[in-house]
């Protein structure tokens, strides 16, 4: 029996394909199952396909597969491109305007097709047209329909939900009648808890609230807007602000002034935003100003593709803006990461008094998965060492930026008595005065130079002593490693379960925190293995380069995509099959 | 606070005689006059001659980078409504780098008040040309027989235009009408905009003291301040005659005024700990 089921919802933008898979992923997950589901869409407002997939299996999922059981579609388009996914034994729906090409179909595929693009104008006939495509897909599927008429119940005023279940049910008889239900075989049972179902940047947005940020202030740009649109839109509950900035270059100083005034804040942006911001990174750098910023990558280089997903601002984001300093720069790999380390993403601009840059990509920022509530309990809020009126009365003459051995000084807040200072964007010396602009500092402008860089430094040993940086996964040495970081955790997870269950032992090292680099713990798990295998988005192995940068090892198997789409499990496997050969 | 409490032990690197020195004493004369609290105040710098200012100023500041001191500012008095912000920087700073913020923040009336010290030249970068320079000015980057080709930013005519809800003219060769402008902006709530003419004495051999000693003219007292149209009319003029004062005072609310969620006090204050989010998973389950 097949472990996972996946239905591809295809059909032009405007006629809610991806509600449609939405609702499939939260009834399976308010009946104890898991659902993971991938939208892509073009970068266009009107037309144009949009395809909603979705995963569904009774142990949580993390990544997607091309292959798909089940293909409902509304257009010619999403016809033509998916032929070849649909599965032998599988179904197809589509609406009855379409013409199929049975000889392009795999052995065993029911086709099935009926009216399901609604008659009239507008948009609610488009809408409507995905209740009937969903009553469609549970005669033909088993799916049960009455789990999905419980959802579309919560989610539609009385009079529309009731035109939407009575084109639900519609749909599901003429189905019924036509063809007999292949069993769904995924058990339903309730959920022993409830569960979310929610995507990267939902998470990353709630791991900001929950860590008490107060600011966010943004300029939009796909596929880093929606933890705006999220904090826009649920922050005002919280006290949170936030501000659309006129560009990208006001939003980050923007950041770095609320952070100055002593407000946790976040941004969020795509490739070309944070490339906008990167003068800015330093002044947050040099001025030791807590920042958070989140960078969801997209295809570049440029404008690149909005709505695609890559792994290819690594060596950017590491290296954005002029000069040396110490950044921290995390990449979540799936959604209670994204949570998490956004959580601890404020702790760490705060003790540390520098940037934070949460690096994430489109498949994980837009991939929704079913997800347990996150634990709450035992996240402390650890702001350092902020100065009170107290300890400042205690340590005059106040010194902003005095050298300490781990490279962090107290830091006053405006409208604290005796914490008056400046925050500037010049090298400067411990009390913040500017290194060659001022007579008196002409004298030692070396040392304090030295001293001042050498402070943004001194904070990487307690860094990289405080943090887990890496993560390995399955047996402690196997016969190949993979070395991933981000969102292609969740692909490579399940590539390592496939080769289990295929007499292969492969296990997973994850590089969480990129920056400062844990090149020890790096080394030490490399240094185990017998056989490698780097997989990243990217063309130029941005992460290989860094790990042979840090450790001197030189990673040879490579499997990197960057085609704009994701990593699926099964072309993992064959890589790890191909390099064990 | 006095107006000697305000200065630090740092002595100003500006050139003998630039315009600068009389800001910096109007500066601290304003502060002086409105005893404002500097343990809650926040100067916002650029970079530039000019935004130095910070440096021998002692409250809070922040010293950004070149052309952000207004979205710093922002942040900053988003952060804490309760704190006095004040940004401070160039001609080139605020008009070049900085034009899109001043064109926003200017519309957002948020409660900063943003002192420009218009010396219609590059001082820091030693001589090119600025947003406000005359035409026909003979810069670094416009040398002769040409010069500059472009027609100057006014930026009175512009705050007015924008939405700043207070607008004045100073000239830093009469401290005291400068450091009373200086503290009407601050008093005012709402974005209040001062340009202020400031000589280089290093690199503008045009806009010199004698040159705006013969045309700065005090605004009549008659003009009325809240009659946006006159001001206009007032802000077009430059040239024999250039007119220094008020040239418009709006009540408006701020942009904070309309933030609910500013009314329980400052987002500094705000407590970090015992935030319960179950109820966004339960919208998400
Ligand atoms: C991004 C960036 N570009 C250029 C500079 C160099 N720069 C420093 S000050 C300045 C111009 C200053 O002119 P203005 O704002 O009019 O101030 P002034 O020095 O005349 O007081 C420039 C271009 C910089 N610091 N940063
Ligand atoms: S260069 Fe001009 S603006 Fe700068 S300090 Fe000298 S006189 Fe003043």
């Amino acid at each position: 029996m097949k472990s996972d089921f996946s239905c591809l919802f295809a059909g032009e933008a405007g006629y809610g394909v991806m509600s449609a898979g939405s609702t499939v992923a939260k009834a399976a997950g308010r009946n104890n199952l898991w659902a993971f589901v991938v939208n892509e869409y073009p970068s266009l407002i009107k037309g144009g396909l949009n395809t909603c997939l979705v995963r569904l299996a009774a142990a949580p999922l993390q990544a997607h597969e091309e292959a798909i059981d089940c293909l409902a579609v509304l257009s010619q388009e999403g016809l033509e491109q998916n032929y070849s996914r649909l599965q032998p034994g599988g179904c197809l729906i589509a609406d009855v305007s379409l013409a199929v090409d049975s000889s392009r179909l795999a052995e065993g595929v029911r086709v099935y097709q009926q009216p399901l693009l609604q008659k009239g104008s507008g948009d609610v006939a488009k809408i409507m047209s995905n209740s009937a495509m969903l009553g469609a897909f549970c005669a033909v599927s088993g799916f049960p329909v009455d789990l999905i008429e419980a959802v579309l119940a919560g989610e539609f005023k009385p009079e529309v939900f009731e035109k939407n279940r009575l084109l639900l049910r519609a749909a599901y008889e003429t189905a019924s009648q036509q063809t007999a239900a292949a069993a769904f075989s995924l058990p339903f049972a309730p959920p022993p808890a409830k569960r979310m179902l929610l995507n990267g940047n939902d998470a990353i947005a709630m791991g900001a609230l929950q860590a008490g940020c107060k600011f966010s202030a943004g300029y939009p740009m796909t596929p880093g807007s929606s933890v705006l649109t999220y904090l826009a839109d649920n922050g005002p509950a919280f006290g949170l602000v936030f501000k659309q900035a006129e560009d990208e270059i006001a939003a980050i100083n923007m950041l770095i002034g609320a952070g100055f005034a002593g407000v946790r804040a976040i941004g969020s942006t795509s490739g070309g935003g944070f490339a906008l911001m990167a003068e800015a990174l330093g002044f947050a750098a040099l001025a030791e100003v807590p920042l958070v910023m989140v960078n969801a990558q997209r295809g570049g280089p440029s404008t690149g593709q909005p709505t695609r997903t890559a792994q290819a601002d690594l060596a950017f984001v590491l290296n954005a803006s002029q000069g040396e300093f110490l950044r921290i720069v995390v990449a979540p790999g799936d959604i209670e990461e994204c949570f998490q380390e956004t959580f601890r993403a404020f702790n760490l601009a705060e003790k540390y008094q520098l940037p934070v840059i949460i690096l994430t990509d489109k498949y994980l920022a837009d991939s929704a998965a079913t997800h347990p509530f996150f634990q709450t309990e035992g996240l402390a809020v650890e702001r350092g060492k902020l100065a009170d009126a107290a300890w400042l009365a205690a340590h005059q003459p106040y010194k902003r930026y005095e050298f300490t051995p781990d490279g962090v000084s107290a830091r006053a807040l405006p409208g604290t008595g005796g914490g008056r200072h400046i925050a500037t964007s010049y090298t400067h010396g411990e009390d913040g005065f500017y290194s060659s602009g001022n007579r008196e500092y002409a004298g030692c402008e070396p040392e304090v130079t030295v001293r001042a860089l050498d402070k943004l430094f001194a904070k990487e040993p307690p860094i990289l002593e405080e943090l887990e940086a890496v993560r390995l996964y399955g047996p402690e040495t196997a016969d190949l490693t993979m070395v991933v970081w981000g969102s292609t955790k969740g692909a490579a997870l399940e590539a390592m379960e496939l080769a289990k269950g295929a007499g292969i032992s492969v296990n997973v090292l994850q590089v969480l925190y990129l920056s400062p680099f844990p090149a020890a713990a790096v080394a030490e798990i490399l240094g185990r293995s017998t056989q490698t295998l780097l997989v990243e988005g990217n063309k130029t192995a941005q992460l290989g380069g860094l790990v042979r940068m840090h450790t001197g090892i030189h990673l040879a198997n490579r499997y990197l995509k960057y085609d704009s789409r994701a990593f699926t499990p099964s072309q993992i496997l064959l890589k790890i099959k191909e390099v064990l050969a | 606070m006095s107006a000697h409490d305000a200065n630090l032990a740092y002595v100003p690197t500006w050139c003998p005689g630039c315009g600068n020195f009389g800001i910096f004493n109007a500066l601290k004369k304003a502060f002086a006059a409105l005893e404002l609290d500097l343990e809650q105040t926040v100067l916002v710098n650029g970079i530039g001659c000019s935004s130095k200012i910070g440096q021998y100023i002692n409250c809070y500041r922040i010293e950004t980078l070149h052309g952000r001191s207004l979205p710093v500012a922002t942040g900053v008095k988003l952060a804490n409504h309760g704190l006095t912000v004040i940004a401070e920087g160039g001609d080139g700073d605020g008009m070049g780098l900085g034009m899109g913020h001043f064109v926003h923040t200017a519309r957002r009336n948020l409660d900063i008040s943003y002192f420009i010290h218009n010396n219609q030249v590059y001082g820091l970068t030693k001589g090119q040309t600025s947003p406000t320079s005359e035409p026909g000015m003979f810069t670094k980057f416009t040398p002769p027989p040409v010069g500059n080709v472009e027609r100057p930013v006014n930026i009175v005519d512009m705050a007015i235009s924008l939405g700043a809800s207070f607008v004045a003219r100073a000239y830093t060769g009469n401290m005291d009408h400068l450091a009373d402008m200086m503290a009407q902006a601050i008093r005012h709530r709402g974005f209040a905009v001062v340009d202020i003419l400031q000589p280089c004495v290093s690199f503008n051999a045009v806009n010199t003291y004698a040159w705006y000693q013969q045309r700065v003219r005090s605004i009549p007292s008659s003009h009325d301040p809240s009659d946006r149209e006159k001001a206009k009319a007032l802000a077009g003029l430059w040239g024999d005659e250039i007119p220094v004062g008020v040239f418009l005072r709006e009540k408006r609310p701020t942009f904070a005024d309309s933030l609910p969620q500013l009314t329980d006090g400052p987002l500094t204050a705000q407590p970090l700990t015992g935030i319960d989010i179950s109820e966004l998973m339960e919208d998400l389950a």
